[in-house]
This record gives C-alpha cells, sequence and structure tokens, in this order.
C-alpha cells in the first residue's frame, strides 16, 4: 500500500472512532431531570433534592439503603433505593445528587451513585460505586 | 483586596514581595531575552528574592498551622487543636488557597535547577516560567490565605475527616510538583517559537518532560491507591472529574515524552511537540478550572465550590492558551522540521500512531470531563458516566497493546520485511497466546477480553524480551522505554482482570454465625472499641479454602468532631486476587438478658408472648427437701410453671438448688417455642417464686450484625506493580536523558553553536 493510502486508511479509521465515541457518550449521558421526568423514564439520569428527614432505613435481606428525596423547589418526592455504603455526614447533607434509574417493579429510583453536599465548609465529599 | 487590618502581615508581606520580585525577574529575564547580558545578574537575582519570599509566605504560613494560631482564618478553617503533626501540616494545602501556594511553592523551587539546565535559553524560558507564576501569584494575592479573623476562637474547625489519612499528606504535595513541572516544556516551547531557535529545545525539555510525567504518575498512582486502600470506594479509579484533571495533562504528557523521542533521534515532529508541549500546561490550567471553579459543583462534589476565582481561570487560561495560539500561529511554520522519509511499516510510524491512540484518550477523558459544560446548553446538562470512559477507551488500549508488542522489533528504516519481525516476536506471542489459554480456563468469557489478554501478555513478553538483551548487553541504561513498555504490559493485564472481572456480594452476618461465600467462610467474631492504636472496627474471621483463616478488620467509626460515619476496608492483597471487605451498615444488637417475674401462687401474668402461671412449690424436686435440708444436704425445689403460647400449654418445672454453705444453682428449662425460664429466688414467707426468663419477647437477645460488600478483584496488585515498573523506566530514560542534557551543556561555545 502507499503513503497516501496508509494516510486515508489512518483518517477513516480516526473518524470512525470518533463517531463510535459520540455515539458512546450520548447513551451514557446522564441529565438532569425532574422527579417527574425521572418516574417511569428508562435511561439513566440524575435527580437532586433535599433528604427528607427520617425517611432513612437501611434494608438488611436487600443490602439496600432507602430514602426519599425531596424537591425545595416543587416540593415533589422520590423513593430511592442505593446499594452501597452509606455516604459520610449523609444526614446532614443539604443537598443530594442522586444517579440511576426508575426502577418500575418497586416503583423507586435505583440510585448507583450517589454524590452528597454538606452544609459546612468541607467542600464536598462523594461515594461512587464501581460496577 | 482586603484591609490591611484583616491581614496576618508576616504572611501578606511576602506574597507581595514575591509579586514584586517576579515582575522584576520577568522585566530581567525580558531584557536578557532581547539581547542585554547586563541583565542576567539582575534577572537572576530578581529570581532568588522571588523564591525566597514565596519560601518565606510558605515558611509563616507553616508556623502558623504549628502554632494553631486561629486569628488566620486559613489555620482556623483547616486545623484544630485535637489534630496530630502531620495532619496539621495536610492542613496547609487542604484548602483552595494553601493549594495555590503550595503549587507556587514548587514552581519558584523548580526553577532553581532550571536555570542552571537551560544554557544560551536562558533569557526567553526563564521569562515565560516567571509569567507561569505569576498567574499563581495573582490568584494568591486575590485568594490570601493570610485573611485573620477579628477575634481569636479557641479551637479551629478541625480538618475534614474524610481527608485525615497518611496519603493526605503525600499525594496532594506530590501532585503539585507535576502540575509546577508542567510549565516547563511549555516555556521551552513558547522560548524556541519567541527567538526562533529550536535546534535544541527537545534535548532540554526532554528530561522535564520525563520528570513531569513521572512525578504526576507517581501523584495519581498514590490517589489511586488511596481511594482503593482507605476511602473504600472499591476501586482505584471511578472516572471522577477531580481524578480526570490529574489524568488529562498526564496523558498529554505521555504523548510529549513520546512525541520528544522522536524528534530526539529522528528530528521530526518538531512541531507537533511544540502544540503537545503547549497543552500539557493548558489542559493542568482547564483541569484545575473544572475542579475549583464551581462549574462542575453539581456533577462532583469531590470539586470545590465556587470561591470566586473562575474569573481569573478562565482570565489565566485565556491569556497563556492566547499567547501560545499567537506564537504558533506565527512562528510555527518558521521552525524547521525534516519530513517523514520513513517507510509506512516503520518505528516511526508505530510511535506515530501510539502517540495519536495516547492523544485520543487524552481527547476522549476531556470531552468526558466536561460533559456538564459541553451540554450546559442543552435542555438538561448532564454527565457521562464511567461505563462511557470504559468503553471508548478498550479500543485504543487494544490498539496500543498491539502497538507495544511489535514496536521493541521494528526498526526506523523499515528494513525488515513484515515476516522478520513476527519471527522476532514470535516468542513474546507465544507467551500472549500461553496467557491467553490459560485466561480462557480461568473463566475469561468475552473474545474481545481474550484478544486483550493476548496482545498486552504479549507486548510484555516483547518488551521483557527487548529488556533482557540490553542488560546482557550492557545498555540497561538506554533500556528505559522497553522497561516501561514491560509495565504498560502488565498494567493493562491488570486493568482488564480487576475491572471486568470482579465478583461482589453483599452479607448481613450474625456475630458468630459462619457465612459461606463461594469457597471461602466469614464469620462476624466481635466489633472491637476504639483503642490507642485504632479506631471502632469489626473482626471478621474469613476461612479460606486451604483452612487458614484471615482476620479482617474493617472499620466503622464516628468521627468525634463532625460525627460523619467513616468506613475504611479491609483487603487481603495477594498475588492472584484482593478480598475487598467494605463494611455497609453495623447494628450492635441489643443484649437481651433475663427478665424477672414475681409471681404468687396461682398469679398469671403475661411476658412476651406467653402467659405463665405459678401453680405452687414442688418439694420432691429431687428427694425430700425438708428431710435434706435438715440433714444439711444440698436442696432442691421445683417450680411448677403452667405456660400458654399460642394457645397451647405446657406444664415445665424449673429447679432451684442451694447447700448450706451459700452455693445455689438455678439451671435454665428450656421452653417449647423458643426461650428458657429458671427460678432466680424463693421467698418462702410470701410463698412466691422469682423467675428469670430469657429469649421471650422483647428480652430476646438481637445479635449484633455488620452488613458488608464482599468482593473478589482479580489481579489488581498488577496494576500496581505495572505502574512501578513504568516508573521504574521512566526513571532510568530521565536519567540518560539528564546525562546526554549534561553534554549538550560541556560543549564549548562555538560547538553549542553548531548543535
Amino acid at each position: 500500500m502507499s503513503k497516501k493510502a496508509w494516510t486515508v486508511l489512518g483518517v477513516v479509521l480516526l473518524i470512525a472512532f470518533a463517531g463510535f465515541a459520540f455515539a458512546a457518550f450520548r447513551t451514557s449521558l446522564t441529565p438532569y431531570v425532574s422527579y417527574r421526568e425521572a418516574q417511569g423514564g428508562t435511561r439513566t439520569v440524575q435527580v437532586a433534592g433535599a433528604l427528607e428527614k427520617g425517611s432513612t432505613s437501611y434494608d438488611e435481606s436487600a443490602s439496600a439503603l432507602r430514602f426519599t428525596l425531596r424537591d425545595p423547589q416543587t416540593g415533589d418526592t422520590l423513593r430511592v433505593r442505593y446499594e452501597g455504603v452509606k455516604p459520610a455526614n449523609f444526614e446532614d447533607a443539604i443537598s443530594i445528587v442522586a444517579i440511576g434509574r426508575w426502577s418500575p417493579g418497586p416503583a423507586e429510583f435505583a440510585a448507583g451513585k450517589l454524590l452528597v453536599k454538606c452544609p459546612s465548609k468541607y467542600q464536598g465529599t462523594e461515594v461512587k460505586s464501581y460496577s | 483586596m482586603s484591609a490591611l487590618s484583616q491581614l496576618y502581615l508576616p504572611g501578606a508581606i511576602a506574597v507581595w514581595c514575591a509579586l514584586a520580585f517576579a515582575l522584576a525577574a520577568l522585566w530581567g529575564y525580558v531584557d536578557l531575552a532581547r539581547g542585554d547580558e547586563s541583565a542576567r545578574g539582575f534577572a537572576r537575582r530578581a529570581y532568588a528574592f522571588f523564591t525566597l519570599a514565596v519560601l518565606a509566605s510558605a515558611f509563616v504560613l507553616l508556623v502558623a498551622l504549628a502554632r494553631r494560631d486561629f486569628r488566620i482564618d486559613y489555620v482556623f478553617q483547616y486545623s484544630g487543636l485535637d489534630l496530630p503533626w502531620h495532619y496539621q501540616l495536610a492542613a496547609f494545602w487542604a484548602g483552595q488557597k494553601g493549594s495555590f501556594l503550595i503549587w507556587l511553592f514548587w514552581g519558584a523551587l523548580i526553577g532553581v535547577p532550571l536555570t542552571r539546565s537551560i544554557g544560551r535559553h536562558e533569557g526567553p524560558v526563564m521569562g515565560i516560567y516567571v509569567l507561569a507564576q505569576l498567574g499563581l501569584l495573582f490568584i494568591l494575592v486575590r485568594e490570601n490565605p493570610f485573611l485573620m479573623l477579628d477575634h481569636a476562637p479557641a479551637d479551629g474547625q478541625g480538618l475534614n475527616p474524610l481527608l485525615q489519612d497518611d496519603w493526605m499528606v503525600i499525594h496532594p504535595p506530590i501532585m503539585f510538583i507535576g502540575y509546577a513541572l508542567s510549565a516547563v516544556p511549555f516555556s521551552f516551547a513558547m522560548a524556541a517559537l519567541w527567538k526562533k531557535d529550536a535546534s535544541d529545545w527537545a534535548a532540554r525539555a526532554f528530561p522535564w518532560a520525563l520528570a513531569g510525567f513521572l512525578v504526576l504518575g507517581t501523584a495519581i498512582l498514590l490517589g489511586g491507591y488511596w481511594a482503593y486502600a482507605t476511602l473504600g470506594w472499591g476501586g482505584y479509579w471511578g472516572w471522577d472529574p477531580v481524578e480526570n484533571a490529574s489524568l488529562i495533562p498526564w496523558l498529554f504528557g505521555t504523548a510529549l515524552v513520546h512525541g520528544l523521542y522522536l524528534e530526539r533521534t529522528r528530528s521530526r515532529y518538531r512541531r507537533a511537540n511544540m502544540v503537545l508541549a503547549v497543552l500539557v500546561f493548558l489542559s493542568v490550567l482547564y483541569g484545575t478550572f473544572l475542579t475549583r471553579s464551581g462549574v462542575l459543583a453539581d456533577f462532583s462534589v469531590h470539586s470545590f465550590v465556587d470561591l470566586g476565582i473562575s474569573g481569573w481561570l478562565i482570565g489565566l487560561m485565556a491569556f497563556f492558551g492566547g499567547l501560545a495560539a499567537l506564537l504558533l500561529a506565527t512562528r510555527l511554520r518558521t521552525v524547521e522540521t525534516r519530513p517523514n522519509e520513513d517507510p509506512a511499516l516503520s518505528r516511526g510510524t508505530f510511535l506515530v500512531l501510539a502517540t495519536i491512540a495516547i492523544l485520543s484518550c487524552a481527547t476522549v477523558v476531556t470531552i468526558g470531563t466536561s460533559a456538564p459544560i459541553l451540554t450546559r446548553f442543552m435542555e438538561n446538562p448532564g454527565q457521562v458516566g464511567p461505563e462511557f470512559y470504559n468503553r471508548v477507551n478498550l479500543p485504543i488500549a487494544l490498539l496500543v497493546a498491539f502497538l507495544l508488542a511489535f514496536v521493541p522489533f521494528m526498526t526506523w528504516r523499515g528494513e525488515e520485511s513484515a515476516r522478520a519481525v513476527l519471527r522476532k516476536a514470535l516468542p513474546g506471542l507465544a507467551a500472549g497466546f500461553l496467557a491467553t489459554c490459560v485466561g480462557l480456563g480461568l473463566g475469561v468469557t468475552n473474545p474481545l477480553h481474550a484478544i486483550f489478554l493476548f496482545l498486552a501478555v504479549s507486548a510484555l513478553a516483547t518488551n521483557l524480551q527487548r529488556v533482557v538483551r540490553l542488560a546482557r548487553d550492557r545498555k540497561l541504561a538506554s533500556a528505559g522505554g522497553y522497561l516501561a513498555h514491560v509495565g504498560v504490559g502488565i498494567i493493562l493485564v491488570g486493568f482488564m482482570a480487576s475491572s471486568a472481572y470482579d465478583e461482589s456480594v453483599k452479607v448481613t452476618l450474625e456475630q458468630g454465625k459462619p457465612v459461606s461465600l463461594g469457597s471461602h467462610s466469614l464469620t462476624f467474631e466481635r466489633f472491637l472499641p476504639r483503642d490507642a492504636h485504632d479506631k471502632e472496627r469489626a473482626e471478621v474471621a474469613v476461612t479460606r479454602p486451604d483452612g487458614k483463616v484471615w482476620l479482617a478488620y474493617p472499620k466503622i467509626f464516628v468521627n468525634d468532631r463532625t460525627q460523619q460515619l467513616m468506613v475504611h476496608p479491609a483487603i487481603r492483597s495477594g498475588p492472584l486476587d484482593d478480598l475487598y471487605l467494605s463494611p455497609l451498615e453495623y447494628s450492635p444488637g441489643s443484649p437481651g438478658g433475663f427478665a424477672r417475674l414475681q409471681l404468687a401462687k396461682n398469679e398469671s401474668r403475661e411476658i412476651g408472648d406467653a402467659t405463665v402461671r405459678f401453680l405452687g412449690f414442688n418439694l420432691q424436686a429431687e428427694g425430700n427437701a425438708l428431710v435434706n435440708m435438715s440433714a444439711g444436704k444440698p436442696v432442691a425445689i421445683g417450680a411448677v410453671l403452667e405456660v400458654t403460647r399460642a394457645g397451647r400449654t405446657e406444664r415445665v418445672e424449673p429447679v432451684y438448688r442451694f447447700e448450706q454453705s451459700g452455693r445455689t444453682e438455678f439451671p435454665p428449662l428450656s421452653l417449647t417455642g423458643g426461650g428458657r425460664v429458671a427460678v432466680g429466688a424463693i421467698n418462702a414467707t410470701a410463698g412466691a417464686v422469682e423467675l428469670l426468663f430469657d429469649g421471650l419477647g422483647s428480652t430476646a437477645a438481637v445479635p449484633a450484625r455488620l452488613s458488608l460488600d464482599v468482593t473478589r478483584k482479580p489481579l489488581v496488585s498488577l496494576v500496581w506493580w505495572g505502574m512501578y515498573v513504568i516508573f521504574a523506566g521512566g526513571t532510568l530514560a530521565l536519567v540518560a536523558r539528564a546525562r546526554q542534557l549534561r553534554k549538550l551543556d560541556d560543549l564549548p561555545p562555538a560547538g553549542r553553536a553548531a548543535a
């Protein structure tokens, strides 16, 4: 093959890769949505809200943390299930971001990752889940 | 700017002096760059004073922290009386202001050896370098760490408990050395364009680029190990924006190192390397902007909240980006470079492809991390998760592994036929094939993973073959690149095995009850209180298939100051896999204990779910009690009880024994349906009995329970070992390139001009 042919091949491969990367970007983008949009949705999204006091419970049999988020603006609530380590300072969080998708069976939001924001100067901590 | 009275003057004056001396040094070095030789002494002195002033300001902050001088806002915010000295030191870089100071601290220090390694380029290189330091200084003047409170609090607010970790003491400062080093190749590139003299820029910038690559890589490794071993995030890498912010400059730096290698050996890609040097520096600024400006506040709380410096950071990026764009646009064409005359199947092509692969990776990570900004103007801004990075990087890693497997046998001129290269690589490919067979036997199912394993192990083996050959020929000094590539092969295998083949299960263990998990058996033995050496922790006995027991101590404790619940995992590292125990929840249970109930004859009471009636004493329980008593023998008295439970009545007779000596015995009797009863005491005068119940109703003991996430991570140790080997290779290369630099400076002036 001539050098030109190699170059053309390289450019074609790069463009193909760019297309592949763009497609992957679009499918794995998790947009911020309202609770109403999250309910019944099928894609992975993220929701934010304040923790409803006293709504937290840990279900040992399912190894899941359950809690309710309240949207400070609309007042809507969302029941969230999170399977993972309860984040440090979870109870004092001023705002919690949950990333996951709606699980229609138990009718709750199944979060794979939580981001917890604290009121103090502690500029945030996070809990991740590696799957 | 704050009023004077609000500033801690020793520190603030040092910062202002640093600013003044940096401006003087800039002036001097620009003069020197313009050909005024007499400016050299002035510029050097100004730079020395600038360094001293920066050291002084860092020293002032350090002393304030050591003295726990809580009048200073920064000391108040990030430290406290209860902190041991090493966390007090870590408080230096726990906050935004202090981290800019430590960055500048390293930047100023690096300038000292830099001046000695640049020969005739001192003026322009140091001019640009000082400019980069000035950018940080402006931020520091704005974000002054020496602000004072109008009163002196008795105690500080303490350090974020998540940061109270030994890794916090070493990880951030190393990271900032890496950031500070990124300005060096940038300065070389800009100076070369400015003075239109690029003949030796690659030789001079190469060791610095390698040093930056090594130091930043070390910092990333430490961060990954920190996340894995103590923070209990479950993995060493989560593709979080903060992690990516350090990875992106490292990837660009890796591309630069390869480009400089090509330039040094083939005198090619000079222009591309200048662009790369710019990208390394700008990506450090961009990463800082992403994590410090608050733009990602809703996407990673790991990042710092907006402290009002986003404008400054955008300004810095615009300034240096604009300067670089201007110089590149106007001068890049003047840079002499050699056209590519190598054939397609040659070492050069492979290196270029590898560099493109690394750049693609850097670009993909940059775009992924910037997703919240890119989608900001869409209806719902969002971010991308780890699956994006994993999916997109897989083909890149495949390509890199393929190139690495063959590059040791490729020549520059491409004299060898493809068949000859294949023949030379055969032993390595055979090793790869063997490893793939083993992998398939151990459960690798995805065909892509099998190909990946084959290529990665082949790359490892062919490069190792080359290292061994060079070592035998006593040319180990030039084996740095190959050795680093052995490490890349190792790390690729580790990445794949630990991320695609980990097995995780969540269990809840009742204290004392073994639970089997696959071939292992786990028993939650006890919960240990805090002691002088350690925090509260659970003791879990893990019995392995060979019968050996590992006592794991996952920690779960509450920070005294903030009342945050903290967890640390317990990890058993082995050559083949890591067993990772991460605590999820601990409930102490309740010890239960006896419930006391006093009943007169024929009286009945409810306890738990049972109704108990006392029918009377049985003096004939074990021989006649009255006879035995007068004979001085042990006496036994039974209490006849009727226990009704769920509609069924049962008659039981617990016994109370006593001896003349005062010894008593009251063996408990089991009840049908659970629980036990015993006679605690006999009140002969009232004809009443005191019964002890255990395990009935609310008195039932609740065993302590520990919920764990148990993960088996295969070959995770290869990730660390791969990094060590990469660093060993990088260090070898750094030594070799630094030596060449010395040769460059030893040349007489005439020879230097020719070089």
